[in-house]
């Protein structure tokens, strides 16, 4: 298997898309379409084929690209990434069914764009180079940046704008750290290399390593987003086209955290467990003042938006606990978050559809008469959301509960209270939505088994899986997951003391493999 | 077998659920109801099943363990999907199934009438399924998701007519405490198994036995995380006040989900974990403690408002009361002896309580009823063998129930005879408070209503919420189209008949001296405890039991005074001491006190999130500054005639190329 075809086919399917005659819009349309199941279908033969004792990585492409600067093309796929692979073939695959089975204006164009992202958003996935992650991290603003700016509503310009600053300075940020990560560890007379296997061999100060970690850190917690970098959110949320959204919140937000646990703590271990408390008091803000942001918002989009900041602050807060089982439950829960994130901003499109396009929740309400299927999948994406026991999320949640209580019991009881917040969001939003008296701007209806199911089902019925049986993520996470903790881990279980810290980390690096 | 009976139980419930859920709309009739009904009874089969292949085995081997397949398992943290059989988990099955069966039956009539009819029972199945899932679950985890999964089918059920905004806000305010109990448990759940290393009961408790000292710091705080997740399930003090309000939802599932089966959840978690609190008999007399209080402050409540349904939903608060002092003070079989009779006779005075809700066309306060003794004969004396059965008259189920808990605490010694005394106390305030329902409902003037029943008719009104005056939503409103009263439909009496005889002669299987079948039956579940068979002698459980019987005639007499014998007594009572009447109304004020220092505070803080660091910070200082960037960049932008894109892809490369020449230049 080579990971290559799957990277480059959306791709491929998009430029296609692109070349052909103005007419041959539907065709653009099957193209792309086809494209993402192609992927998809690779992916899950990937899953089938996955070898879960395996520590290292498999499938691995491995090319010169720009050798004078040790640059290498350089994929592969262990079990802290195939999931996020999976669950972006999936998201990419019901968004393109979902934009197939509506119009747009410019059609080959917006296909192109999809096509594009996921490329962009695979690559990053399975990058084992940190240049080519970078390349393919900016790359993904791109499309995102048309998709956004051409086909979205509202005060689109503004919040592209606001969007694309962010994230671009976020970029240029990583941008410097990775080119000093790469240089400032090239031993004396040794060759530059950002594989990212070599990188982890290497040693750098710890003065050195915290800088650049914090370089590392905001970009990643602007994609998130984490508060108080989320000022692009609400702007982008409202403004952003349904199946855009879904990917941006679903999966976009995801690579910031998968880059902290296959750059950050493995390559800057001393750092980050220097700066692991201040990422914890970031993680638990982000889920004390999202929830609270959550429950008191009337926008629909923002309850979710906001909530995701809180959901990546439990996520965040599983990764910085720097224990296995908080990293376990981490990279659990980015996959249960990009599918109830998906599952929630189609049911809102599809509650905007049925009452004038509002999604305000002072105007909405009683949906669920009308509605029974609409309802019943609400409700099952509205519990996941809050990670009721039962629940995919709930198995995250937890592993990342006993992870942060493990190791900073503090943190995570008031983490803990984020969990009933988020049953107020939560339900509230299900309740004035499909709940209460009919609201001014609703015109009852049920949702469209040829519209809307196509993208919504298959979301509900792999959460409904992982429900019944978790340990099918977990068994093939777990190998790789602890190893990529290790070494962040062994340091913060040191003696604490930055000077000792400071100098140990100018030494050959014992625990690294 | 025994095993293979266990996960049946499970089963049938749950394909109920499927089947109801994906056929509402083809299902004719009361298809639904009686599909619903026979899962149910398919359960309690195999409960009966799983009780007869479980008592076929040796004593020592009545702990049946068995693994589907591994749930979750990562990191030392090792959970499967287990189920454990054991006496105490059958006993629980038996009772949730037998009693959900007559319920489910019960609703076949009651909700005929209802739009949601469909939704009603795949809703109701889930809830049993849940239920089963939680007193099976061989491990915390599963027991956590049973737990919570009862949490979500009560929401759901609480605001079944969803259009009411009193029964909306009633469903979020018992999901959100129910969570709070969630996190008590999980919190508990990661204290255990840090110190254990296991999740799952055997390893805990075998674990917890090396692991702790007696009141050890840690396990008591354990145990007191699990009370609060019991006490935010069973409705105790501090987190009792959704129960009174989940009342909002239809009187069956007031019945068995807020009376008989779900919120005595609390009880049987104490009775599970015994080996725990009996390690941290600090966590276990605080426990005690503070349900001895609910249990006297319930009865106060319940002697003042008015509302029949919040009546027994008060009642319901201090019965469980006395449940989780019985199995705090670690006098298990006694708890589950009150627990199960209390599902018997207060799931017919909650069925008693739709039937006459349904004659006055949805009218529930008592001040308005009156006079249905002669039009409602049926309901009048089921009513009747549940109240004294409540009351804890003889010869009546409650009688010898309640008593045994008592009586036990007087056993304890030392300061547990408080408790004791306070059980009496309450005791005497249950009996008159059942009563005045009684004659409040039956006796006197008889009401319009009562007349046109007599006459064979029924009342039909508008109706309007009586919390809010907002006229009910005819779609999916209370009450619906048709009501129906037990004298009318037979699925009704059915299964009030079957609980009036369960209520009365329950109590039998725990006659001191005669029969201790129950004590008996749970001795292996709790072989370990060290208080297996420590209990009074036959001789104080005897004079206990007169004296519980002397408390009860003089609570009923003492009703009888005031509302029979003189009539206007209870007014002019209440205008005589105002102020306790409406600290008694008002329910001592705790609905207030959480609005004032939980609710407030945190609408107050999303508003300052929303306005001041939101607006303030994020946006106005952070984007601001961004923004400022924006506008510098566009202007160079215009300057060179670009594009917004190229700029930024300008500056992209010209950072990339200068940052890159840097360090260039800085390595070589």
């Amino acid at each position: 298997m080579s990971l290559s075809i799957p990277l480059f086919i959306p791709l491929a399917s998009g430029l296609l898309a692109m070349l052909l005659p103005r007419g041959a819009a539907w065709l653009a349309r099957q193209l792309v379409l086809g494209g993402t199941f192609a992927t998809l279908f690779y992916v899950v033969a990937m899953l089938v084929d996955f070898d879960s004792s395996a520590k290292g990585l498999q499938w691995v492409t491995r090319e010169n690209w720009i050798e004078t600067l040790g640059i290498h093309y350089s994929l592969g796929v262990d079990g802290l990434n195939l999931f996020l692979i999976a669950v972006t073939a999936l998201l990419f695959t019901v968004c393109a069914l979902w934009s197939a089975l509506r119009e747009w204006d410019r059609p080959r164009l917006y296909y192109f764009n999809l096509g594009l992202a996921e490329t962009a958003v695979l690559g990053a996935f399975m990058a084992q180079d940190l240049a080519l992650f970078v390349v393919f991290f900016d790359l993904m603003l791109v499309p995102f940046y048309f998709l956004i700016g051409v086909w979205g509503r509202g005060e689109r310009v503004q919040a592209t704008t606001k969007f694309v600053i962010y994230t671009l300075v976020g970029s240029l940020l990583m941008l410097a750290g990775a080119i000093a990560l790469g240089v400032l560890s090239t031993p004396d007379g040794g060759q530059i290399s950002f594989e990212l296997a070599d990188l982890q061999r290497r040693t750098l100060g710890h003065g050195t390593q915290v800088w650049i970690f914090l370089l590392f850190a905001a970009a990643f917690l602007v994609k998130a987003p984490a508060f108080p970098f989320h000022g692009w959110m609400p702007d982008t949320y409202r403004a952003t086209p349904t199946p855009v959204l879904v990917l941006l919140s679903g999966i976009l937000s995801k690579v910031g955290a998968y880059g902290f646990l296959r750059i950050v703590l493995p390559i800057l271990p001393g750092a980050s467990s220097t700066l692991q408390e201040l990422m914890l008091v970031i993680a638990v803000v982000s889920i004390l003042y999202g929830s609270v942001m959550a429950f008191s918002q009337d926008d629909a989009r923002l309850v979710v938006g906001y909530s995701s900041i809180a959901q990546l602050g439990f996520i965040t807060l599983g990764i910085f606990a720097l224990d296995p089982k908080g990293a376990q439950g981490a990279v659990i829960q980015m996959v249960n978050h990009a599918l109830v994130v998906a599952g929630l901003f189609f049911v809102i499109a599809v509650i905007a559809g049925r009452s004038r396009e509002s999604e305000s929740l002072e105007r909405l309400g009683g949906l669920a008469l009308r509605a029974p299927v609409l309802a019943a999948l609400f409700l099952i994406v509205a519990l996941a959301t809050l990670a009721m026991p039962g629940s995919p999320n709930f198995v995250g949640e937890i592993l990342i509960l006993f992870g942060a209580f493990d190791e900073k019991i503090v943190y995570g009881l008031v983490a803990s209270a984020g969990v009933a917040l988020a049953a107020v969001y939560a339900i509230r939003l299900y309740q004035r939505t499909m709940h209460n008296r009919v609201g001014p701007d609703v015109e009852p209806g049920d949702l469209s088994w040829r519209l809307d199911m196509p993208a919504i089902a298959p979301v509900v019925l792999v959460l409904l899986a992982l429900a019944l049986y978790p340990q099918f993520v977990l068994h093939r996470t777990e190998a790789t997951t602890t190893t990529k903790i290790a070494a962040a881990a062994a340091k913060s279980h040191q003696t604490p003391g930055p000077d000792r810290t400071a100098s140990s980390a100018g030494a050959p690096d014992q625990s690294q493999k | 077998m025994t095993s293979t009976w266990g996960w049946l139980i499970l089963l049938f419930p749950l394909v109920g659920t499927v089947v109801i859920s994906l056929g509402y709309k083809v299902l004719p009739g009361r298809l639904a109801g009686w599909l619903g009904s026979a899962a149910i009874l398919g359960a309690f089969v195999c409960a009966i099943g799983a009780l007869l292949s479980i008592q076929d085995r040796t004593p020592e081997d009545r702990q049946v363990v068995s693994t589907l397949w591994t749930y979750a398992s990562t990191a030392k943290v090792d959970v499967g999907m287990t189920i454990l059989v054991d006496p105490l988990s059958v006993l629980m099955a038996l009772v949730v199934s037998g009693v959900s069966f007559l319920i489910h039956v019960y609703s076949v009539s009651y909700m005929g009438g209802d739009r949601g009819y469909a939704r009603y029972f795949a809703y109701l199945n889930f809830f049993v399924f849940s239920m089963l899932l939680l007193v099976m679950g061989g491990n915390l985890v599963l027991l956590i998701v049973g737990w919570a999964f009862v949490g979500a089918a009560s929401y759901l059920l609480i605001s079944f007519w969803y259009r009411r905004g009193t029964a909306t806000y009633a469903g979020l305010k018992a999901f959100v405490i129910n969570v709070v109990g969630d996190i008590g448990l999980v919190v508990a759940a990661f204290l255990l198994w840090s110190k254990t290393g296991a999740l799952d009961w055997t390893g805990v408790f075998r674990g917890s036995h090396e692991a702790f000292h007696t009141n050890d710091g840690v396990i008591v705080a354990a145990c007191l995380l699990l009370t609060v997740g019991a006490f935010a399930k069973s409705a105790q003090v501090p987190l009792h006040t959704w129960l009174p309000d989940a009342m909002e939802g239809p009187t069956p599932v007031s019945a068995l989900i807020h009376a008989a089966t779900m919120v005595t959840a609390g009880v049987y978690l104490i009775a599970r974990t015994h080996p725990l609190y009996e390690l941290a008999p600090t966590a276990a007399d605080i426990t005690a403690v503070l349900a001895t209080f609910t249990f006297v402050y319930a009865a106060t409540c319940a002697m003042a408002i008015t509302d029949l349904k919040r009546i027994i939903a008060y009642s319901t608060i201090s019965q469980i009361g006395y449940m989780v002092v019985g199995v705090a003070l670690f006098g298990y079989a006694n708890g589950l002896f009150h627990l199960m009779t209390h599902a018997f006779f207060k799931a017919l005075l909650f069925m008693g309580a739709g039937s006459i809700i349904a004659a006055m066309a949805g009218e529930q306060n008592i001040d308005r009823m009156g006079g249905l003794r002669r039009a409602m004969p049926f309901t009048y004396v089921t009513f009747m063998v549940g109240s004294l059965a409540l009351a804890g008259f003889p010869p009546f189920s409650g009688w010898l129930s309640k008593d045994s808990i008592v009586a036990f605490a007087f056993d304890r010694g030392g300061w547990y005879v408080a408790i004791g005394v306070a059980g009496y106390v309450a005791a005497l305030l249950t009996a008159f408070y059942t009563f005045r329902v009684v004659f409040r409902v039956f006796s006197g003037e008889p009401v319009e209503e009562a007349r046109l029943l007599e006459r064979g008719e029924l009342a039909h009104a508008a109706h309007r919420n009586p919390l809010t005056g907002e006229e009910e939503d005819t779609d999916v409103g209370f009450p619906g189209p048709e009501h129906h009263i037990a004298e009318r439909e037979l699925p009704m009496k059915f299964a009030m008949s079957l609980l009036a005889v369960l209520a009365f002669a329950g109590g039998t299987i725990g006659i001191p001296d005669v029969s201790d079948v129950l004590e008996r039956f749970l001795e292996p579940t709790f072989a370990d405890s060290a208080f297996q068979g420590v209990a009074p002698s036959d001789t104080a459980e005897w004079i206990g039991l007169a004296v519980g019987a002397a408390t009860a005639a003089a609570g009923i007499g003492a009703a009888w005074l005031v509302y029979l014998r003189r009539p206007g007594l209870s007014l002019e009572l209440a205008r005589r001491f105002p102020r306790t009447h409406r600290f008694l109304e008002r329910r001592w004020y705790f609905d207030e006190l959480y609005d004032l220092t939980v609710v407030r505070p945190l609408q107050a803080l999303a508003a300052f999130s929303r306005r001041a660091i939101e607006r303030g910070i994020v946006q106005g200082l952070l984007v601001g500054g961004a923004g400022g960037l924006v506008r510098g960049g566009m202007t160079i932008a215009r300057t060179i005639q670009n594009g917004y894109l190229r700029a930024y892809a300008l500056l992209l490369l010209t950072g990339l190329a200068g940052l890159g020449l840097y360090f260039l230049l800085q390595s070589s």
